[in-house]
């Protein structure tokens, strides 16, 4: 080696001034741990090996403080699910609609660094010619992007791809219908495989609980179309009851049984929530969950939280936008509990979907086959099967119990009178508002931890009813009320792609600001 | 390449004519009768010239009554008329020191007559390294060239330094090539930070550069060759400036053994301010409770740190040999207690002559291993500091000291103690000492030159060199370290990385004197470089990985793979050929041309693997010319003007992909869609005067010079919508255009034989702009992102390079803080706040002798730029600062402030509040924003030589008493500004935690044997 070195500078040397030897530059500019195309499609792993990061980055699972950012910090506190006792930014930030940018941009990052890239790669690589590769990544793509516009409203959806200099962004209906005819390819195309009892492809490259299975992955692309139709009710109820009722049809149809939960199962990474909640401190159950879940004294508590550690066999939440004078002053209330101590992360459960067809019943859809209160049931019966619990039965016949007050014993100020008087029982004479905030409220349970889903339900439906911040630094921008309606478009979209940005603030058709509804959020009444 | 054939061809076919006439033979001796090789001997008036060979011996066909000129650099010339007698025997004295004779190490290695020179080039004798001896050799040179900034790392002793020749010029890099004995060093290191928050795998760390681990003892001087012309034939590398290095040459027949022993002592200076006060809440993480008085335990926390450097060098030279031989001994303790650093420097040159003298062969090896242990690390991760700054006031830091751990009876191991449980801010002696890391450095640098002369005009040198850098961190945490930093049985972090340089080249050296006019020297030659950066196996256990068994930290115990991975930072090959000629009319007039092609391995995938670029300067001896006023000894004006090229990044052209346990990842960079990348290019004019005046008591150089660097390579963040998921881009756009004027004074002031006084004063002022920044990019490109942070560093449109942005305050027209209905204050976006480039520096040092005394005072003087201060912001939301503590016993922050209403804000505003709202790194950073103008007695020696006429056996022996950094004469931020938490591109202007700069005071004695 040396000697071949050693010669072949020589040689180098005695015609350098003639020829110049620079045929190995090739070589030499080649980082030899870097991986060829040529090597990676092997075995397809130039489209195999996109689906990881796409996994991996639905939800950030590492590394954690980006999780913390991408959700942590806002959709899993503005669904009501979880708050922080940290007085982040002295104090003034997402918990009290004073928007970070420095955070806010993570959630787009990931979504389009790690999911959307790689759904593109996949469609370069594999359409009409493993399309099997193409649908998956499709329904994947969806899961991951109909969360992004649901957090800005109009996004970069149709246009990614493209060398334009300014890429331009889709409306929120645009992009609602762009997933629509995404999850019709990606269903058609896996049936077709599934009929013709073609064996997967894709059972190594899956660390969902799906394991690779084509069935699995329509029902799950069903249940997305449910939950995507319910989205728009208010806006387009026509093609709304058409989705729906098209993601029931479907012959395989949707989640059903706990084995049918879509959870990413991930080989490496713990849930990021557990470091942030435990080694950190930074997220506790919120005063909402205490007041609701404590209230209907629900089993399911000690699955999803602590006790508190200061107020010893409590469940104790800690209200979102507070003064915080100390980090101390809270954090030794409920930190979140074993559901997150496990490296399964569950991005849609059956409940939700059970939920979903109850609602859909309530709206006179054709939910095949069952009534509201029958899915309602088979909704809350289903969520404490996925957590192991007993006591479904009780639960649901208990139509005494509604929320309860929440008391703040360290600083009263922050206590707040109960804000959703419903029971967990149905009841088949009440209204459908009142029939619509249990399944939601139930919906709202069944979720935890995953907040998007959650804040995106409560911006539908005002469901349920969430204690309203108490300090409010937005500037007069966001409404204590209200809530946050949408993040703000992101800063390094401003800078690498300005022009964009600006087609997307016309098709927001408001002001780019957390106040501003986006397209399905409706003034609107819910029936 | 086809240019360069036709040179090479006719400077063989050169025919030199002889006459018949009678032979003379003779020999050279200096003034202690040692033969002189290769003195020129000029026949006057014919075109016959030949030289001295290696005994000094010379034989030439001449014709009687002729004249011979007998001249060599250095030497008086003398004249000899041919008599009778066919053997004529010389001997030549060292000539008396003049601006005529002056001799200059130049470009690879090449002397030249400091008068013959079209560029600036400016010296720096042997003594000045070692007279106040630092660890580092660049740290000594500081305040002492102008247009050089040396800005130290905040890595304590055996930190990297960055150099600054002439400004930034460009994104990429900035720091000069330093070259020994006319052969590139690599001057790598293995990490420099580039986020201002800190990281989770070890900490902000300064990964050492290789400059600093050379042996100061070793060279006989320095010079630094300023711009582009000057460092035209080392291509790319040289395109920051070069600085040259060289080895102490031992003088024939002579032999010595000299002993030099440094001890320092380092104390912290400059602290920033503490309130005690008032006392945390009890369990709280912020110092907002009650009033209560504290100790102030910072002070304590600082040790006095010591340097001990011990060198030996042994040297001996007899005909046709020399060799010298040096070992140094460094060892240290930091002002941070568990901080140390041993370094061993070996080194050894051998010269020899062979083949009738007609070759010469010099071998040079250099060894060093340096181990430090605990290196300071800046941010907010791992840190010791931001523990013993921000400990919740009203705990007993004493205590916490001497039970930093305590058994935890739960996991029977020892756990930390601690107050908080905040990932900033640990125990700080569990910091030290049980997240303890190791670095070690060992250098090794060997190298061969050949020279042989072919003629008396003509002669070929070729050299090798090999440089190779392990450099090595190991960094052991204990469990129970917060956990963001750990996992809860602790983490291990090993990390080997290799750099290599190999080194070669071949130039042949022309040198005729055409006739009694004109002179002729030439270069040509060929070089090929190919370095290998950082190429590193890392194995990190992680924080969500493990290890299985707790504190027991090796690879077997590793719960996965994940962080285990072998990177290379750069791979890259440049191929050059070039030539450079100087054409000298009667030694009063020179006209310098050079070019130059680079062929690089980086520019592969491009539209051109090779980049040309040329140089040409011309110098006028006003002195020679012209009849000047007598008071005038010397002067002289230059112009020059040359391009440079510069490669791009290994690998940008070649994105791979990468596979780790996250899965697949795409390129961190790929080229920007639709360009191809091409090399920087920078091109400099330059004008200059030198002059001497009164028996040369008066010496001043005036430079101006205007630089542009165009094509500059950014790397910027791709938007997240790019189709091919590259985190960024890289491309070339942007030009950064310099230019300065250098002033360089020196005075005898004194000059008597009792005492003397010699005064010289180094002023630079710089001026540079960065233009054509693409308007798709908004006319900015960030060089270091905020993160979380409000501290961003960026290159804008019309601006300096590297400006400072940050978070306001808003206030209306009037200057009233705007407030939030609510009583908030309200705060701008990111906006410009500082710029961290001086406007210009000021060296000023004297020597003062008198009798066997001589000291030296050295002022520093950096004037303008701005420092962010994120450690004060820091300090201020923690509530630990005097200002916090000052704005409680006022009853607040008095504030001209008004509400949204137009109605004004009444009373003083809530210190806590306050501090809280714009505090932090996350706060209004804008109002941490402080002018650097600072001026330092940087270096101070009093020395006293003895007289060693009664003691036969030595041959010198001197004392002295030193100081660095002795004290501020004027400073207006609460630290020094002085110190960089990066000697990259990124993180400048702004001081997170760093360490505290050091005041050190010591001995310094030298015998020689």
């Amino acid at each position: 080696m040396i000697i071949n070195n050693i010669k072949r500078t020589a040689i180098c040397f005695s015609f350098l001034a003639v020829v110049g030897c620079t045929d190995n530059f090739e070589e030499i500019n080649n980082n030899p741990y870097g991986i060829s195309q040529q090597l990676l499609e092997q075995d397809f792993n130039n489209i195999k090996g996109l689906f990881g990061p796409m996994f991996n980055n639905i939800l950030v699972l590492t590394p954690e403080w980006k999780y913390q950012v991408q959700q942590g910090l806002q959709a899993d506190i503005w669904s009501g699910y979880m708050a922080t006792p940290t007085p982040f930014r002295g104090g003034t930030n997402n918990t009290t609609y004073d928007l970070v940018d420095g955070w806010n941009g993570f959630a787009w990052g990931a979504a389009y660094g790690d999911v959307m890239s790689n759904a593109y790669s996949i469609e370069q690589q594999a359409k009409g010619k493993y399309d099997q590769f193409y649908a998956l990544s499709l329904i994947l793509k969806v899961e991951g992007m109909h969360r992004v516009t649901d957090t800005y409203g109009p996004i970069v959806y149709s246009k990614f791809g493209t060398l334009d200099p300014v890429i331009g962004y889709d409306s929120q209906e645009e992009v609602y219908d762009l997933m629509f005819k995404e999850l019709d390819f990606a269903v058609a195309e896996l049936t077709k495989r599934v009929d013709a009892n073609e064996v997967s492809t894709f059972a190594t490259t899956d660390i969902t609980s799906y394991k690779g299975d084509y069935k699995q992955w329509v029902k799950f692309a069903n249940s997305l179309r449910l939950r995507l139709a319910m989205r728009i009710v208010k806006k387009n109820p026509g093609l709304a009851k058409t989705e729906a009722e098209k993601a029931i049809a479907q012959k395989f149809g949707v989640l059903t049984t706990n084995a049918d939960v879509f959870k990413v199962v991930s080989p490496t990474f713990n849930n990021p929530i557990a470091t942030i909640s435990n080694a950190w401190g930074d997220i506790r159950m919120s005063a909402d969950m205490e007041s609701i879940m404590g209230g209907y004294a629900d089993p399911r508590l000690a699955v999803f939280f602590s006790t508190s550690s200061q107020f010893t066999g409590q469940f104790k939440g800690v209200r979102t936008g507070i003064e915080i004078a100390a980090k101390a002053d809270h954090v030794d209330f409920s930190a979140v509990g074993p559901i997150v101590n496990s490296k399964n992360i569950v991005l849609m459960t059956t409940a939700e979907v059970y939920l979903l067809r109850a609602e859909g019943v309530l709206r006179g859809w054709n939910m095949g086959g069952g009534t509201a209160q029958s899915f309602y049931e088979a909704g809350i019966t289903s969520s404490f099967e996925q957590h192991a619990v007993s006591g479904a039965a009780t639960y649901i016949a208990d139509n005494v119990k509604t929320a309860k007050a929440y008391v703040d014993p360290n600083f009263p100020v922050n206590n707040a009178a109960a804000l959703n008087i419903v029971t967990v029982a149905w009841n088949a004479i009440a209204t459908n508002e009142v029939k619509l905030q249990k399944i939601i409220t139930q919906k709202w349970i069944a979720g935890f931890p995953e907040g998007q889903e959650a804040w995106s339900d409560y911006r539908r439906t005002g469901y349920p009813k969430l204690l309203p911040v108490l300090k409010n630094t937005s500037g007069g921008v966001i409404s204590s009320q209200l809530g946050v309606r949408r993040v703000n478009f992101v800063q390094s979209e401003k800078d690498g792609n300005p022009g964009g940005v600006a087609t997307g603030v016309t098709k927001l058709g408001g002001a780019d600001n957390g106040g501003t509804r986006i397209w399905w959020d409706t003034t609107a009444s819910n029936f | 390449m086809k240019q360069i054939i036709p040179i090479f061809m006719i400077l063989f076919t050169v025919q030199v004519s002889l006459a018949q006439m009678k032979t003379i033979k003779g020999s050279v001796t200096d003034a202690i009768g040692s033969p002189i090789p290769g003195v020129n001997i000029n026949v006057n008036g014919e075109n016959t010239s030949t030289s001295t060979d290696f005994d000094g011996n010379f034989s030439l066909q001449v014709a009687k009554s002729k004249t011979l000129t007998f001249s060599y650099l250095g030497l008086e010339t003398k004249l000899v008329v041919v008599g009778e007698s066919s053997i004529i025997n010389v001997q030549m004295k060292e000539e008396a020191s003049n601006s005529l004779n002056e001799v200059v190490v130049t470009s690879l290695g090449i002397k030249k007559t400091r008068k013959s020179l079209t560029y600036s080039a400016q010296e720096l004798k042997g003594e000045e390294l070692v007279r106040v001896k630092d660890a580092n050799i660049i740290n000594t040179i500081a305040g002492k060239i102008a247009g050089v900034a040396v800005t130290k790392s905040a890595g304590g002793a055996g930190g990297s330094t960055k150099v600054v020749i002439r400004g930034n010029s460009s994104v990429s890099n900035n720091q000069p090539l330093y070259v020994i004995d006319g052969i590139p060093l690599f001057n790598g290191s293995s990490g420099q930070p580039n986020d201002s928050f800190g990281s989770k795998d070890g900490g902000n760390r300064d990964g050492g550069d290789v400059v600093s681990l050379i042996n100061p003892d070793d060279y006989e001087g320095m010079t630094v060759l300023k711009g582009a012309a000057a460092s035209v034939l080392y291509g790319s590398q040289g395109a920051n400036g070069v600085i040259l290095l060289s080895s102490k040459k031992v003088k024939e027949g002579s032999s010595s053994l000299k002993v030099s022993s440094v001890t320092t002592f380092e104390s912290a200076a400059f602290l920033p301010k503490f309130q005690n006060e008032y006392i945390a809440v009890p369990g709280g993480e912020e110092t907002w409770g009650a009033k209560q008085s504290s100790n102030d335990h910072v002070k304590d926390f600082f040790n006095t740190g010591n340097t001990q450097i011990t060198s030996l060098a042994f040297s001996t030279a007899s005909a046709g040999s020399s060799t010298a031989v040096s070992y140094a001994n460094t060892s240290g303790s930091g002002i941070i207690p568990e901080n140390s650093i041993k370094k061993n420097n070996f080194g050894i040159r051998q010269t020899g002559t062979f083949f009738k003298e007609k070759l010469n062969v010099s071998a040079n090896a250099n060894y060093t291993t340096q181990t430090i242990i605990n290196k300071p690390v800046s941010g907010l991760y791992f840190n010791p500091l931001t523990g013993v700054y921000l400990m919740p006031r009203g705990n007993d830091f004493n205590d916490l000291k001497n039970n930093f751990e305590v058994f935890d009876p739960s996991r029977n191991l020892m756990a930390q103690n601690w107050v908080t449980n905040r990932d900033i801010l640990q125990n700080p002696y569990w910091a030290i000492n049980r997240n303890k890391s190791v670095d070690s450095n060992t250098f090794f640098n060997g190298s061969l030159a050949l020279d042989y002369k072919i003629n008396n005009w003509l002669s070929v040198a070729s050299r090798y060199s090999f440089n190779r850098i392990d450099s090595k961190y190991d960094k052991k945490v204990y469990a129970t370290t917060q956990g963001t930093l750990s996992h809860t049985n602790g983490r291990y972090i090993n990390i080997n990385s290799v750099s290599t340089q190999r080194y070669g080249d071949l130039i042949a050296t022309i040198n005729t004197q055409i006739n009694e006019d004109f002179s002729f020297n030439a270069i040509v030659g060929t070089s090929i470089n190919n370095t290998i950066g950082n190429d590193a196996t890392t194995l990190d256990s992680g924080i969500g990985g493990g290890l299985k068994i707790a504190n027991w930290f090796t690879l077997g115990n590793f719960v996965n793979n994940v962080g285990n991975i072998q990177t290379l930072g750069s791979s890259r090959e440049v191929q050059s050929v070039f030539a450079a000629t100087t054409f000298g009319y009667k030694d009063m007039l020179f006209l310098d041309l050079a070019a130059r092609n680079d062929w690089s391995s980086t520019l592969v995938n491009t539209d051109k693997s090779g980049f040309f670029y040329p140089s040409v300067g011309v110098t006028a001896l006003i002195s020679e010319m012209t009849t000047l006023p007598d008071f005038i000894n010397y002067g002289k004006v230059r112009a020059t003007y040359a391009q440079v090229g510069s490669d791009v990044f290994a690998f940008a052209t070649s994105p791979t992909n990468s596979y780790d346990a996250d899965g697949f990842h795409k390129p961190l960079v790929g080229p920007r869609p639709g360009a191809s990348l091409k090399p920087e290019l920078k091109s400099e004019f330059e004008i200059g005067t030198e002059w001497k005046m009164f028996n040369n008591k008066l010496g001043f150089e005036i430079s101006y010079y205007n630089s542009e660097t165009k094509n500059q390579y950014l790397v910027v963040p791709a938007p997240p919508t790019n189709p091919y998921g590259y985190l960024n881009y890289g491309f070339n756009a942007g030009s950064i255009a310099n230019k300065g004027i250098e002033i360089v004074l020196s005075g005898k002031v004194i000059e008597g034989d009792k005492f003397s006084w010699n005064t010289a004063v180094n002023y630079s002022k710089n001026t540079n702009i960065v233009k054509e920044i693409p308007s798709e990019l908004g006319g900015k490109v960030i060089l270091t992102q905020a993160g979380v942070n409000n501290y961003r560093y960026i290159l804008q449109e019309g601006q300096p390079f590297g400006v400072i942005e940050g978070v306001n305050i808003k206030k209306d027209a009037q200057g009233r803080v705007l407030l939030n209905a609510d009583g908030t204050i309200q705060k701008t976006g990111f906006e410009i706040v500082g710029n961290s480039n001086p406007d210009f520096m000021l060296g000023f040092s004297n020597t003062f002798k008198l009798g066997a005394f001589t000291a030296n005072v050295l002022i520093d003087g950096r004037f303008g730029g701005d420092v962010m201060s994120l450690t004060e912001a820091i300090n201020d939301e923690f509530g630990v600062s005097k200002s916090t503590g000052d704005a409680r016993n006022a009853g607040g922050v008095a504030i001209n402030a008004v509400y949204p209403d137009g109605s004004a804000y009444v009373g003083k505003y809530p210190a806590e509040s306050y501090y809280k709202q714009t505090g932090g790194r996350a706060g209004a950073t804008g109002e941490y924003v402080y002018n650097s103008t600072n001026v330092t007695v940087r270096e101070v020696s009093v020395g006293y030589a003895f007289d060693v006429k009664k003691l036969s056996f030595l041959q010198s022996a001197s004392v002295s008493l030193i100081a660095r950094n002795l004290g501020f004469l004027y400073k207006v931020a609460p630290f020094d500004p002085n110190i960089a938490l990066s000697t990259g591109e990124g993180l400048q202007g702004l001081d997170v935690y760093g360490m505290p700069s050091t005041r050190s005071i010591g001995l310094n004695l030298n015998i020689t044997f």
